[in-house]
């Protein structure tokens, strides 16, 4: 349980960072709370040559609201996530979702660019990034780049982020006043990563019927999924049980082999995210 | 001259006790707390070398070679050990049957995924794992032993080629007429069960520091180990060392539930400081390693009971049928573990005849180990369900169940069909208690109108002995023939009356510090934090066992008021010598000597302990004067087993009843904890707070058997659950508050009339949540059979009884 011999850099701006990335002279990998990263090492599972710390680099720890978006700097930890009174007015979702992240220890040490750089596909980040349309500014040796959330995940812990990027904030636009939402999910314990959830939005129109709608998964795919079908069926339907469980339905049906471990198969994972999207459909009616 | 224990709290020499019996404050916390208690890893000693440990990736397979001189070339590594050192310096450890022992190291064949392959010593933890990637093995695969029924026919491949099975016992235990009581029965209810491996998790993993002196050969390990004393015993069985060239410093640790008694990391680290120089070696099991391949697995069992009933519901025969998978060898302690239902194997009951049928199994996986209660809480598990079938098929409601078949308070002692003596119990005051609690009547009226709105709720009525104070008779039948464990105290007071105890157990958390000075404050009227107790190394300490078996508590009560009233009679003698009148005639009370009739002799203990050591000229000539006694406690009237195994084994049987009430999501199949009610009663509470931190704790394993806690292998035996990612203990979050009440029945036979209480719940919470989750899925017609109830099962049970939307 110990790293293989690696060298360490603490790089005080994101240029000297990029640029110890992009030394093709050995491998680099950044470290931000290392919540995933420093039991991979342990495990020597992750071998780089050089780790960069983000944590001195200045103008990445920030939560602020500019142009109908709140932006938040990738070295924000999750706890300041949690406690921020402007994430929770302004992305109730983000804030909910938050608190299902691991304990208080992981959220004060963890980030929210090391969450989405990681891209795991049980948790709880990429999934409001997806659901919230949110935007990822990304810097590089040839310089500064947006990719959305939509793109920026492409794989089970890959993202579209090159080797030698650092991924600097994440923009989320404030959703539409009146926008009602709901973040539900199931995991063996109280802080695990999800057997299965969902982030959803959904609004509707003066007549009460769904205007437009989100549903994204997770922890039942590769990375986030967007459950297009659900959307659909529900576009122009009126809010009740029975569209809820339709809907439910329509995600079940859609999923491709969700993945299966020890604690769930792939058919229990596939009723999960029906059930979970059953639920949170009901309950993001609910606070429209 | 013969010690009298104190058998009542009535017996001490005091008016009013001030420190037994009372809600005390344990005294090592503010230590622990502050973090000035040095554990393991906090030990640095000179020139100091760090091992690690290659480990097998098969579960079976043939070492063709191994080639460790570009780990041996490394810049900073000082030694490495192959199975050939093993072969040469080891012995398998004595604690497995005859021939199912394996070397510390593999030497031929790796029988399961994380067995020690190699071993390196370096200057750091760091330099010794680049070492390990420097080592070549090369394996040849061999099929996997997966199961244990696949396992038992005759063209399976053999973990054990040279026993020609992997059949590592099989037996039969018949306890009176059982055929006559099957066949005569009014009711005959048989089910099938199955435990899955879960396992101690102590919060700090094994970890120990050796040295081995290649000259004298004498051993020193420093260690986190549970028992001192018998690991001491144990190395120099493996080293075929005489027991006094082996020293072991026990260690303040953190906990261990039966999961710090695995010796290979221990032998390894020895071998590689031999090899080193004698230099010492630390070894620190991480958490993977433990997990894999420590001592942190137990309990692999496949159930099938029978339990037959008269007319009325009286439980009239007990057949238990268990296939064990012990894992890779027996050295784990996993044939004992299956031998200990036979101290409790009727339960709470009056069950008259019983049988079971016992077959061991090595299979392709980490040896199975302790773990808190050793073998009866999955036993408990499977009677409880059985006694709530036949309630279901009789239709008695489980709570009148029990009371219909409870041995009766004016039964005791009361021997029970497998042989042992239960000394004291009042089941039905327990029970009686036990629903008061829970508002019994109101929860099954809830439960009827939760069911009438389609809701999964769940009432548990289960009761469980904790059999106390371990004895070695109990493991006659798996080869472990001795009988008595003993533990030693001495307490001695010095020039200025200040009294020490040194005792041979090691600081593993449960309190058995702050119970010694308790004991001894009382005894002699002083001050708790007067009294200093020291951990002795084995070299020094008197005969101990430490903790295990619910037994600690009781056996330190012996034998430190043992060695108190041998203090006190010296003492005693001294003061008949010096006041010239007869020793029977004083009497020590509150602290105080006294002669009856003569007023104006009064003598403190420290004055006594004075004029012992200082004042020669006062004492008569060939007078002892050291104020010191050591007294080793044994459990008093223990048997020899018979050829069925009956014995007179554990001293003490303590009883609960618990009522647990559990909601289960019709949807998603997750299993919510909603009420825990207990009452138990483990005779005098020698400290009330103690007891109820080890049921707390107890109750919370109890939860992860029944709910999390599973070790799950995969294809080719490969583990799946090697991090606390997969392998779920439950967190406050899962763990709700437990409403408790306690009765006092003292034991008519045992110091204080203390019980064994340290296991506690463990015996009886799994059952009680399996109670509740099968009574919560009762209306469906579909029942739980196997632990834990994790959500996909109990989602597969809902699905199959189609009441899935
Ligand atoms: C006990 C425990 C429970 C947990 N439970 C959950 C849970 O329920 N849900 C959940 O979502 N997560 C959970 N986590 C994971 C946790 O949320 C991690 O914090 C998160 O996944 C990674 O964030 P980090 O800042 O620690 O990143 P690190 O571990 O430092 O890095 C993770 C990866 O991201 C890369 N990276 C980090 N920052 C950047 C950046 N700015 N630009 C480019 N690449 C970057 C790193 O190179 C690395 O590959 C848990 C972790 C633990 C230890």
């Amino acid at each position: 349980m110990k790293p293989a011999p690696l060298d360490y850099a603490a790089p005080e701006t994101l240029a000297e960072a990029v640029a110890l990335l992009a030394d093709a002279s050995r491998e680099a990998k950044v470290i931000a709370g290392g919540q995933s990263l420093m039991p991979m090492l342990n495990m020597r599972l992750a071998r780089p040559e050089l780790l960069v710390d983000l944590r001195r680099v200045d103008g990445l720890d920030h939560i602020r609201e500019e142009h109908g978006a709140i932006r938040i700097g990738a070295m924000t930890s999750k706890r300041e996530v949690e406690q921020s009174p402007l994430v929770r007015e302004r992305l109730p979702l983000l804030h909910a979702a938050t608190l299902h992240v691991g304990h208080p220890q992981i959220r004060s040490r963890g980030t929210v660019g090391g969450s989405m750089a990681q891209a795991d596909p049980a948790a709880e980040y990429p999934c409001v990034a997806v659901a919230l349309g949110a935007t990822m500014r990304v810097v590089g040796p040839g310089g500064e780049r947006t990719i959305p959330a939509a793109d920026f995940f492409v794989t089970y812990l890959t993202t579209a982020l090159e080797e030698d990027e650092i991924l600097v904030e994440v923009s989320f636009p404030v959703p539409a006043p009146g926008t009602g939402w709901s973040f539900t999910e199931i995991s063996r314990r109280h802080g695990d990563f999800a057997l299965a959830g969902a982030a959803i939005t959904v609004a509707l129109d003066g007549a009460g019927t769904v205007a437009d709608s989100a549903i994204v998964l997770f922890g039942v795919g590769p990375g986030p999924v967007r459950a297009h079908a659900a959307e659909a069926r529900i576009r122009g339907g009126r809010p009740g049980d029975e569209l809820y469980r339709e809907a439910g339905a329509a995600v079940a049906a859609a999923l491709t082999d969700p993945p299966a471990d020890v604690h769930a198969d792939s058919e229990y994972r596939r009723h999960l995210a029906a059930t979970m999207t059953t639920r949170g459909l009901a309950e993001a009616v609910q606070r429209t | 001259m013969t010690v009298e224990i104190p058998k009542s709290l009535a017996e001490l020499p005091v008016g009013e006790p001030r420190w037994v019996g009372r809600r005390v404050r344990r005294t090592e916390d503010a230590a622990l707390l502050t973090g000035r208690v040095e554990f393991i890893d906090d030990v640095q000693l000179p020139g100091m070398l760090h091992c690690a440990i290659l480990r097998s990736p098969f579960a079976h397979a043939r070492i063709t070679s191994i080639d460790v001189s570009a780990a041996l070339a490394l810049d900073g590594v000082a030694a490495v050990v192959t199975g050939a050192d093993a072969r040469a310096w080891a012995n398998p450890p004595r604690s497995a049957p005859e021939g199912w022992g394996a070397l510390c190291i593999a030497a031929e064949k790796a029988s399961f995924v994380g067995e020690p392959v190699a071993a390196v010593a370096a200057t750091s933890r760091y330099v010794a794992e680049d070492a390990l990637e420097l080592i070549e093995v090369d394996y040849e695969p061999l099929d996997v032993v997966e199961d244990p029924f696949a396992a038992m026919q005759p063209d399976s491949e053999l973990v054990h080629e040279d026993q020609g099975t992997n059949v590592m016992m099989q037996r039969v235990f018949t306890w009176g007429e059982v055929d006559a009581a099957l066949a005569g029965a009014a009711h005959t209810f048989t089910e099938r069960f199955r435990w899955n491996r879960l396992g101690a998790n102590p919060t700090e993993t094994y970890g120990c520091v050796c040295e081995w002196d290649p000259m004298s050969l004498d051993i020193v390990v420093r260690g986190a180990m549970q028992s001192p004393s018998s690991f001491a015993l144990g190395r120099a069985a493996t080293f075929g060392l005489a027991s006094n060239k082996v020293r072991v410093v026990g260690h303040a640790h953190g906990g261990s539930f039966g999961g710090k008694g695995n010796a290979r990391g221990t032998d390894i680290a020895c071998m590689l400081s031999r090899k080193a120089g004698g230099r010492p070696v630390k070894w620190i099991e991480d958490r993977s390693e433990y997990m894999t391949a420590g001592a942190s697995q137990a309990w692999d069992r496949h159930y099938e009971a029978t339990l037959t009933t008269d007319a009325e519901g009286v439980v009239t025969a007990l057949v238990v049928k268990l296939v064990d998978d012990i894992g890779a060898s027996g050295d784990g302690f996993g044939a004992i573990s299956a031998a200990k239902p036979l101290t409790a194997f009727t339960g709470p009951y009056t069950i008259p005849v019983a049988r079971y049928d016992l077959t061991l199994v090595a299979t392709n996986k980490v040896p199975a180990s302790p773990y808190r209660g050793m073998g009866p809480p999955p036993h408990f598990f499977v009677l409880e369900q059985m006694m709530d079938i036949a309630a279901r098929g009789l239709a008695i409601d489980p709570a009148e169940m029990r009371r219909r078949n409870f041995i009766p308070a004016d039964r005791f002692p009361y021997t029970i069909p497998s042989g042992n003596e239960y000394d004291s119990g009042s089941y039905e005051r327990v029970l009686d208690e036990a629903l008061d609690l829970a508002g019994y009547e109101q929860l099954r009226k809830d439960q009827a109108a939760a069911r009438a709105e389609g809701r999964l709720v769940g009432i548990g009525v289960a009761s469980a002995i904790e059999p106390g104070v371990f004895d070695w008779n109990a493991y006659a039948i798996v080869g472990m023939p001795q009988t008595g464990v003993p533990e030693g105290a001495t307490v001695g007071v010095d020039i200025t009356g200040s009294i020490t105890v040194r005792v041979g157990f090691s600081h593993e958390g449960q309190g058995q510090p702050t119970l010694v000075s308790q004991l001894v404050a009382e005894y002699f009227a002083v001050e708790m934090d007067a009294v200093r107790v020291v951990h002795l190394d084995t070299a020094s300490a008197p005969p101990s066992f430490g903790p295990g078996g619910s037994r600690l508590g009781v056996a330190i009560t012996g034998a430190v008021l043992g060695a108190c009233e041998r203090v006190r009679d010296k003492m005693a003698t001294v003061v008949a010598a010096i006041m010239h009148c007869d020793a029977g005639d004083v009497e020590l009370r509150d602290g105080r000597f006294r002669v009856a009739g003569r007023p104006e002799v009064d003598m403190t203990v420290a004055q006594v302990a004075g004029t012992m050591l200082a004042r020669s000229d006062l004492l008569p000539e060939g007078m002892d004067p050291l104020p010191e006694a050591t007294y080793v406690w044994t459990a008093p009237g223990r048997t020899p087993a018979d050829e069925e195994g009956r014995a007179k084994s554990y001293l003490t049987a303590a009883q609960a009843v618990h009522v647990v009430v559990v909601e289960i999501d019709a949807e998603t199949g997750v299993v919510e904890i909603v009420r825990y009610c207990l009452v138990d009663d483990c005779g005098t509470r020698l400290n009330p707070v103690v007891v109820e931190g080890q049921t707390d704790g107890s109750v919370a394993q109890g939860i992860g058997a029944a709910l999390y806690e599973e070790y799950v292998y995969g294809d080719e035996a490969q583990p799946l659950t090697a991090s606390f990612m997969d392998y779920l203990m439950p967190t406050i979050n899962e763990v709700p508050a437990i409403e408790k009440r306690e009765v006092v029945t003292p034991s008519p036979v045992s110091p204080l009339g203390a019980k064994g209480c340290g296991e506690g719940a463990m015996h009886t919470t799994p059952a009680a949540v399996m109670c509740a989750v099968n009574d919560a899925l009762a209306p469906l017609g579909v029942m739980a059979r196997e632990v834990p109830a994790a959500p996909n099962r109990v989602w597969n049970l809902l699905r199959s009884a189609g009441t899935q939307r």
